[in-house]
């Protein structure tokens, strides 16, 4: 097996399931709400940016924006449905992630019964074309997704870190107490924060549908992965995040060569427990400091 | 109010022949006191009804039953909680039943167990299957329930356990031929070593983080058990085991006795549940619900090995589950691992409330009514499954067997709203002062004399101020007599006196300061010219005062 094949993989799924990470890490520590109906919101994006190619444009970066817009738009519903109602009630943290179950398991029936099984692809986005370089060949939707991603992670950590809303977010990820207390409105915030990760999600949807097809249970395991880094890197941290993101790619790089692709997920599920045994709150645990439920 | 009211009061004294007394002098009509008292009482905001108290039904009794009580056999455990009492009021013998869910557990078990008896007969098919599918899946929900409510460990692995015991027990019932009766007990084996090797990091991560981890187990354990060869990757599971349903019975026998089989199974799960979570493992972890361990672990509490050991009974239970899943329906689809049925398994705990045998069984029979009798309603019963869980979890703090206390703590925050809207002070007191007075008798001191001043402005009256300038000492009417006896009551401070300023010539009224050594307070100009007209002048000094106050 070519070993750079694996490699440049291994990167683009890193990208992807990083940007999820994300997402999710964001969402935890600025809402506290662990947001596991990503599998619906990846699902409903890619339906979204499909149904756009199918009746509007083909053009990839036209597809891509839908494909983003519809994931901030489920995110948005989400944050409707989800968070603003049991926010300020007792016992969030289970009772929200509950929900978000609930929201997923609805979504992804609603999935299925508009759409039906049959599994749907998008327009190849970037094209057709690969470049050699020293013996490796990138094809275009490696290379469209690792930059793809990079970029749009970077505009929104970029966004964050100077504008005025961008702050808010921050403020309220280091303490949403104080946060709330100088006039940092939780809803409101709550609104942008699951606008960006919905669409950061639906950017991962689009970006993956170059590689697998689009289907109702399809957001499943790009959440489980994205829990699985967001988790190791430990929750709230993009630091922790991006390391974990490179850490999971490597092993599952490894596991592929050397025992086979089926053993994946074990020996990811082995990894992050040893992981989480020497450090309960992920690898950033040291690095940044974790939010208390 | 007028001098000739009518009304006279007749000097009692007069017969003695005092001085200056007359027989009889206009006066006003008598005044209760209680009428202010009534008003000040009587409250003006309107009360809506907010729901009963608490009502208990008093079942009779006598000396000889007051002490029995019913106990399970070799324990001293009582089977009803029924304390027999003798009521405050009547002395009547009485008993109560504390706690009826006994009661209804027994009722709704004798239902389960005569159901069969009662389905109609064109949809007999469905409901008995939907019934053993039923008893396997509320003994799956009680096992969770005790991870999940007991243990506090918020795991998703459930189904990956049950799976794996059914599939590596399948297997080995394909292979090697095993008689039914083997399966169960191997897939204890297997959930105990699963659950062993899951429950490792159950030590070091809390809560949802726990979640988190085993959100991918079972995609985990769909992967390596469809693409592996032993199990059977091509036909959508694993079947050919032998199950204890024999062959040559009827339809309606084989359907029965899968029925009462899974019944029996989760009367065991429900044994289960109560030895673990109403015995000690049980009592040491509600010690130490999530955010109050490191006072359980101050306090000498070793919850972690609690946990584990919940973790690790559950999991072999689960496992047995799994085997006795295999040997009833002769083999495992890979669909056990599906996320939807992870979140349907999530639904049938929290739609009945986690923390709760009841509400896993209840909470499995809702769930799995729309599951397997709507079964033709396709994506649509998931739908509303998922809308039950979302609006459970959106509105009930703790499943639908928490509406109750819900309910009553959302009746006693009304209860005290109103009670501290109709709360009416009467001003005695601004509350920040109320609050902060040490002596609370002063509050109610000031209310009682602001509800006395009350009552007297309404006595005074002309007839009552020329009844004073006629007489002031020797008997009184009650109105004047009521008057004085507050005036002359008052404190030191600002009481009025009378000064002569030349004897038998002049007088005039002074405020005393109430403190040694401070001098009185001259309060006006004019000078009496007897010790009568002063006196009387402080009495229209007072009652000015009074009626300013």
């Amino acid at each position: 097996m070519d070993i750079w094949f694996i490699v440049s993989n291994t990167i683009v799924l890193a990208c992807i399931y990083g940007t999820l990470a994300i997402g999710i890490s964001i969402t935890w520590s600025s809402l506290g709400l662990l947001n596991l109906s990503y599998g619906f919101i990846f699902a409903f994006a890619g339906y979204g940016a499909w149904l756009f190619a199918q009746h509007v444009s083909t053009w990839g970066p036209a597809v891509l924006a839908a494909g983003i817009l519809s994931g901030a738009l489920g995110g948005v519903i989400i944050c409707a449905v989800g968070f603003i109602p049991i926010h300020d009630k007792p016992n969030f943290t289970i009772r929200g992630l509950i929900a978000t179950l609930a929201i997923n398991l609805i979504g992804t029936q609603f999935l299925l019964w508009w759409f039906g099984p049959r599994s749907k692809n998008l327009p190849e986005i970037f094209g057709n074309w690969s470049v050699s370089l020293s013996g490796a060949v990138f094809t275009a939707d490696k290379v469209g997704n690792v930059a793809t991603s990079v970029l749009i992670l970077a505009v929104v950590l970029r966004w964050m870190q100077s504008s005025r809303r961008g702050l808010e977010i921050r403020a309220m990820m280091m303490n949403p107490h104080a946060a709330s207390i100088v006039g940092i409105g939780v809803r409101r915030t709550s609104f942008y924060v699951m606008g960006i990760t919905g669409g950061l999600a639906g950017l991962a949807a689009v970006l993956l549908s170059q590689t697998y097809y689009i289907s109702p249970f399809g957001g499943l395991m790009p959440m489980i992965k994205g829990v699985s880094i967001a988790l190791c890197g430990g929750l709230g941290s993009v630091r922790g995040a991006v390391i974990a993101a490179i850490v999971l790619g490597f092993n599952e790089a490894l596991t592929g060569m050397s025992i086979g692709g089926r053993y994946v997920l074990v020996t990811q599920f082995v990894v992050i427990i040893v992981i989480l045994l020497v450090r309960p709150r992920g690898i950033a645990g040291l690095l940044d400091k974790a939010r208390e439920a | 109010m007028s001098l000739d009211s009518g009304i006279k009061w007749r000097n009692p004294l007069f017969v003695w022949g005092g001085k200056r007394d007359v027989e009889e002098l206009p006066t006003i009509p008598f005044r209760s006191h209680q009428e202010v008292w009534e008003k000040t009482r009587q409250s003006r905001t309107k009360l809506n009804p907010v729901g009963r108290l608490r009502y208990y039904y008093k079942w009779p009794s006598h000396g000889g039953t007051m002490w029995n009580r019913l106990r399970y056999w070799p324990t001293r455990r009582r089977v009803l909680r029924m304390p027999g009492d003798y009521n405050a009021k009547t002395l009547r013998a009485e008993k109560t039943i504390v706690d009826k869910r006994p009661i209804w557990w027994m009722l709704g078990l004798l239902a389960l167990a005569i159901a069969p008896l009662f389905t109609p007969g064109d949809l007999q098919n469905t409901l008995l299957t939907a019934g053993a599918t039923f008893g396997i899946y509320s003994a799956i929900s009680l096992c969770w329930m005790l991870i999940m409510g007991t243990a506090g460990v918020f795991s998703l692995a459930t189904y990956a356990v049950i799976g794996t015991a059914a599939f590596v027990t399948a297997l080995l019932a394909v292979k090697f031929a095993m008689p039914w009766w083997l399966l169960p007990p191997i897939g204890a084996l297997v959930g105990l070593v699963f659950g062993g090797l899951i429950a490792l990091p159950a030590t070091r991560l809390d809560g949802f983080y726990y979640a988190l981890l085993t959100l991918g187990l079972n995609e985990l354990c769909r992967v390596y058990f469809v693409t592996s060869k032993e199990f059977g990757s091509a036909n959508g599971g694993l079947y050919g085991a032998r199950t204890y349903i024999p062959e040559d019975w009827s339809q309606l026998g084989q359907l029965l006795l899968a029925y009462y089989a899974c019944f029996g199974l989760m009367l065991l799960a429900l044994l289960l549940y109560r030895f673990v979570n109403g015995r000690r493992l049980g009592r040491i972890l509600r010690m130490a619900p999530e955010k109050r361990e490191a006072f359980a672990e101050a306090t000498g509490v070793n919850f972690r090995q609690a946990r584990v050991w919940v973790f690790l009974i559950s999991s072999a239970a689960l496992g047995f589950i799994g085997g006795f899943y295999t040997s009833n329906f002769g083999g495992v689809a890979f669909s056990i691992f599906n996320f939807d049925t992870v979140l349907l398994g999530l639904a049938m705990l929290v739609i009945g409330g986690v923390g709760r045998a009841e509400g896993a069984v209840v909470g499995t029979l809702i769930v799995v009514f729309f599951d397997q009798v709507l079964n033709t309603w396709g994506p649509a019963r998931f739908m509303i499954i998922g809308l039950i869980m979302l609006l459970v979890v959106l509105y009930l703090r703790n499943g639908l067997f928490g509406i109750k206390a819900q309910f009553r703590a959302w009746r006693d925050k009304k209860k005290s709203e109103r009670r501290s809207t109709r709360a009416e002070k009467g001003g005695e007191m601004l509350p920040e002062e109320a609050t902060e007075t040490q002596d609370k008798s002063v509050i109610y001191q000031r209310r009682h004399d602001k509800m006395t001043r009350d009552h007297l402005k309404t006595l005074v009256s002309p007839e009552i101020i020329e009844e004073h300038r006629h007489s002031l000492n020797g008997q009184h009417s009650e109105a004047l007599e009521r008057l004085l006896i507050y005036f002359r009551t008052r404190p030191q401070v600002e009481k009025y006196a009378i000064i002569t300023v030349e004897r038998f010539e002049g007088y005039r009224i002074v405020a005393l300061s109430g403190h040694r050594g401070v001098a009185p307070r001259v309060v006006e100009d004019r000078i009496y010219s007897t010790p009568d007209e002063a006196c009387h002048g402080v009495f229209m000094r007072r009652v000015q005062d009074l009626l300013e106050s």
